[in-house]
């Protein structure tokens, strides 16, 4: 279950499944990777056997083509571009020439781990994680370098000179006689080489590309013409199509369904069930995250074609049991519950920084915050397919993480892990969704009663909704006593929230303050959790940050001075730039309107204190410009984005995540919120579960002068969330007098006079 | 029922259940998988393809509808090499995920072909998808930017 999770928060909060990218500057080259032809789908991941491998990372064929392979997914972050920018940083190849791919976790475990080792002294020891993260990074250079070192000895070879005097550049060989030879001429013969020792990486002052240059995502051309492969652009030979329905309040059963009121529809319709009841055996291969999902109750039509599918099942009548999960009948109900336990003064103190009574010594000032259960709602529903025979099992998804996905398929197939063979898909979205493993699950649990046939598994928009790993609810109260100067001597956090939820990441929990208490405790609903982007962060910050916002007016001090000074002690100094930043760019007090009015926030994602040297992560701030008319209409004008993660590989890159980072922060802040309704939720399309479009949304300005230069490349997809929707709701506070303690905001009556 | 359809300048004929949407026919029944599935109900746009020249959402447009109409989808909106919205797409490195990227390009055209100036408003207007990535700034932007160029 989930609270026997393995994973430990602090793991989870270092996995990211996000890139940082490039500080400066100089010009885009967006031709870059003008050679690449991604996979077709069906094709078995390539490697092993090819002559020209150099290693597991890369292979050059004849024509200087340049296969890069990754271990990450792509999510829209730019992960393809970072390793084949990485890896030509060292190999000096022309970039155009550069074709990245997926490799899988077959590979790695046949190379003995080549792609997990390189990051195994981190939290990112998966088939996941960041693209810039620095002992991948590493790897990534060397290989790279060991390439190159290679195809100069070849040549030196072919012509008779000391390797000393080769040199490379831009998939080209020369001697200082005149004499070239392209990469893809002795790709074969170098390939056979092996070094004495390998090569020392040039410093990084010495990167022309890494942090130099800023090329757009290398599938862009394929992407506008409609050409990657996403999951759900899967079709195999033979292939039927399975339309998957689930019970609406999860973890409820199925009592009884009626196939013989589809038998005559069209498309050939037949019923198959997903009993979580049959014996399975245990996993063969350890999950990357440790046991997160298990089969579910789930009835499926499989049928020629999708639409036949999908109208079967819903002509299908199908009769549910929803278990214990319908208690939870209402919102309120939810909330009643959540509060009266952190009122219960049970919760157990898991943070205990100093005095311990000096919560009680003086004044308490106190707000109590709740954030509701959210779906990641990423715009390719979920949907899977798998191929099982007699000998083997492949499945082509549109996985954040293989690694937990090849547990999950082997287990369920009941294959050995090197007849487990999975494809990795393009992602059409994730923000966390796709790394529990729980669609492998099902997509499998359906597949293997259709031995021999591919089966293309799709949950409509509504089963998707109807069928997510929320974003958990959480329920907190914060309590602090000010000193004379108006600044905390002692903070308290109690916390009501699910499993990835409730804990504090932020510097007045983590020593800040000298003393300081905080709690958690599981929800315990029946709602199945999981990451959202920022897991934990995205709620924690909306609460200390407007917290900090009501002991700033407490105090009497600007909200934004009152941060300066606060932060003035903090072991990162990036913090203070960043603040200072934002004040300077957003033009912090400038002059305006009755009912307009500016709010900031700050926070951090990923930071890890402990680490030696101690690792800052990302530092982001927020100002807010907004307007609240009287009757209570909210419209957010412009949010100023300042960010520190130390250093940057590709600037434009992290401009798209921040931009992206910052729209999903400010939805889930105003527009996101999950109903409940005895146990299923109300949400379940589109059309009741809002998403900004074009014209909704502020101007946004992101502000690259906050860098500190750190020497650090931290990632930047989760942390564009944290700031925005306390940013705004301090800012409403400052326009209207009121706080708004809870999202969406767009619940919440503005009105004032 | 057996349809003759004219789809990125090509007759093809589709035999397929008569209410089954254009979406399907095409993903599903003709193999041209550019155009993609998001809803259901005509909210975000990721289906988007043009009939006889409208942006239209097509996850609930039946086959039965589709009589002596022209398609274009995603695969056809370059006629030779890419469309300039889509250059400048690829310039501006517009996308992330990519996913609801088709169906904005396909109502950004439409709405360049009939309107080559469009104001702020009536870009958002028509060109009202779903990205749950958030590449709304740069859409706009690059669309502004094509119609810009074209008028040269």
């Amino acid at each position: 279950m989930l609270t026997e999770q393995k994973l430990t928060r602090r793991n989870l909060l270092l996995s990211s499944f996000a890139i940082a990218g490039g500080f400066a500057l100089s010009v885009k080259v967006p031709a870059i990777g003008a050679a690449a032809k991604f996979p077709t789908v069906g094709t078995p991941f390539p490697g092993l056997t090819l002559p020209e491998d150099f290693s597991a990372w890369l292979a050059i064929l004849e024509d200087d083509t340049v296969v890069v392979r990754s271990p990450m997914p792509e999510i829209g972050n730019g992960v393809l571009t970072q390793v084949g920018m990485t890896i030509a940083e060292e190999l000096r190849c022309d970039i155009t020439k550069l074709a990245p791919e997926f490799t899988s976790p077959e590979r790695d475990a046949m190379d003995n781990g080549v792609f997990t080792n390189a990051v195994t002294s981190s939290s990112l020891a998966f088939f996941c994680g960041r693209s810039t993260d620095a002992l991948r990074t590493k790897a990534m250079l060397q290989a790279g370098a060991s390439a190159r070192e290679r195809l100069k000895a070849a040549a030196a070879d072919e012509w008779g000179v000391p390797v000393a005097e080769v040199t490379a550049e831009n998939s080209v060989l020369s001697h200082k006689s005149g004499k070239k030879l392209r990469f893809g001429e002795v790709a074969a013969a170098a390939a056979k080489i092996e070094l004495d020792a390998e090569p020392e990486l040039k410093p990084e002052s010495e990167w022309t590309i890494l942090g130099k240059t800023e090329p757009g995502k290398i599938q862009n051309e394929q992407i506008v013409q409609g050409q990657i492969v996403y999951g759900i652009d899967v079709i195999l030979p033979g292939m039927k199509y399975a339309a998957l329905m689930q019970c609406p309040v999860q973890g409820g059963k199925l009592v009884s369904y009626d196939e013989s009121a589809i038998k005559d529809m069209p498309g050939n319709p037949k019923v198959i069930v997903v009993d979580p009841t049959e014996k399975r055996i245990d996993p063969l291969i350890p999950p990357a995250y440790g046991p997160m999902a298990w089969p579910m109750w789930g009835v499926a039509v499989v049928a020629d074609h999708y639409w036949q599918a999908r109208k079967a099942l819903e002509a299908l009548p199908i009769e549910w049991d929803p278990g214990d999960g319908a208690k939870w009948t209402d919102d309120a109900t939810l909330k009643e519950y959540a509060f009266s336990r952190i009122e219960s003064g049970e919760i157990e103190p898991t943070v205990t920084i100093g005095d311990q009574t000096a919560i009680d010594s003086g004044e308490v000032i106190s707000a109590e915050y709740f954030t509701p259960y959210c779906d990641n709602a990423m715009l390719e529903p979920l949907n899977g397919t798998a191929l099982v025979t007699d000998d083997s099992v492949d499945f082509w998804f549109s996985m954040q993480n293989q690694g937990q996905y090849w547990s999950v398929v082997s287990q369920e197939a009941e294959m050995a892990p090197e007849n487990t063979r999975l494809h990795q898909t393009f992602v059409g979205g994730a923000f966390g969704r796709h790394n529990w493993g729980d669609e492998g699950y099902m997509i499998t649990a359906v597949a293997k009663k259709m031995k021999g046939t591919p089966v293309h598994v799709i949950w409509s928009r509504e089963e998707t909704f109807a069928q997510g790993r929320y974003r958990d609810a959480m329920a907190s109260k914060l309590s602090a006593v000010l000193g004379k100067d108006g600044y905390p001597v002692a903070i308290k956090a109690e916390s009501v929230a699910g499993p990835l939820a409730g804990y504090y990441q932020h510097p007045m929990l983590m020593g800040l303050i000298p003393n300081a208490t905080a709690g958690w405790e599981n929800i315990n609903t029946h709602i199945l959790t999981g990451p959202y982007r920022g897991p934990g962060y995205n709620s924690a910050s909306f609460m200390i940050e407007s917290f900090t916002d009501e002991l700033a007016a407490a105090a009497g001090i600007d909200p934004l001075e009152y941060r300066l000074k606060l932060y003035s002690k903090w072991v990162d100094p990036g913090w203070v730039k960043v603040l200072e930043t934002v004040k300077e760019k957003a033009e912090w007090g400038k002059k305006l309107p009755e009912g307009q009015a500016q709010g900031v926030a700050i926070c951090n994602w990923a930071a890890d204190l402990q680490a030696e040297p101690p690792f800052f992560g990302s530092t982001i701030a927020c100002v807010a410009h907004v307007e609240v008319t009287k009757d209570g209409k909210l419209t957010v004008h412009s949010l100023d984005v300042a960010f520190d993660l130390g250093k940057v590989m590709n600037k434009d890159a992290v401009l798209a995540q921040l931009q992206g980072g910052t729209l999903f922060g400010y939805n889930m802040s105003m527009n996101e919120g999950l109903t409940l309704n005895n146990g299923a939720f109300v949400e379940t399309n589109f059309d009741k579960y809002p998403v900004f479009r074009m014209g909704d949304v502020p101007e946004v300005n992101i502000h690259f002068e906050g860098l500190s230069g750190d020497d650090r490349f931290s990632e930047t997809g989760e942390v564009g969330v944290g700031p925005v929707g306390p940013a705004i709701a301090n800012a409403i506070f400052a326009a209207t007098g009121k706080r708004v303690r809870e999202t969406p905001f767009r619940n919440a009556d503005l009105s004032w006079s | 029922m057996s349809i003759t359809i004219k789809i990125n300048g090509e007759q093809r004929t589709v035999d397929a259940d008569p209410d089954t949407p254009l979406l399907w026919v095409v993903r599903d029944y003709l193999g041209m998988t550019g155009t993609k599935f998001g809803c259901g109900i005509m909210q975000c746009g990721a289906c988007t393809m043009h009939i006889d020249g409208v942006a239209t959402r097509t996850c609930m447009f039946p086959l039965s509808s589709l009589e002596d109409k022209e398609v274009t989808t995603i695969e056809g909106l370059g006629k030779d090499g890419l469309h300039p919205l889509q250059e400048a797409w690829v310039k501006n490195n517009v996308p992330q995920c990519g996913y609801c990227q088709s169906g904005m390009l396909m109502a950004a055209s439409a709405l360049l072909a009939t309107n080559p100036d469009p104001s702020d408003e009536e870009i958002e207007q028509a060109v009202s998808n779903l990205c749950r990535c958030g590449t709304y700034h740069r859409v706009k932007a690059t669309i502004k930017e094509v119609a810009a160029a074209q008028k040269g």
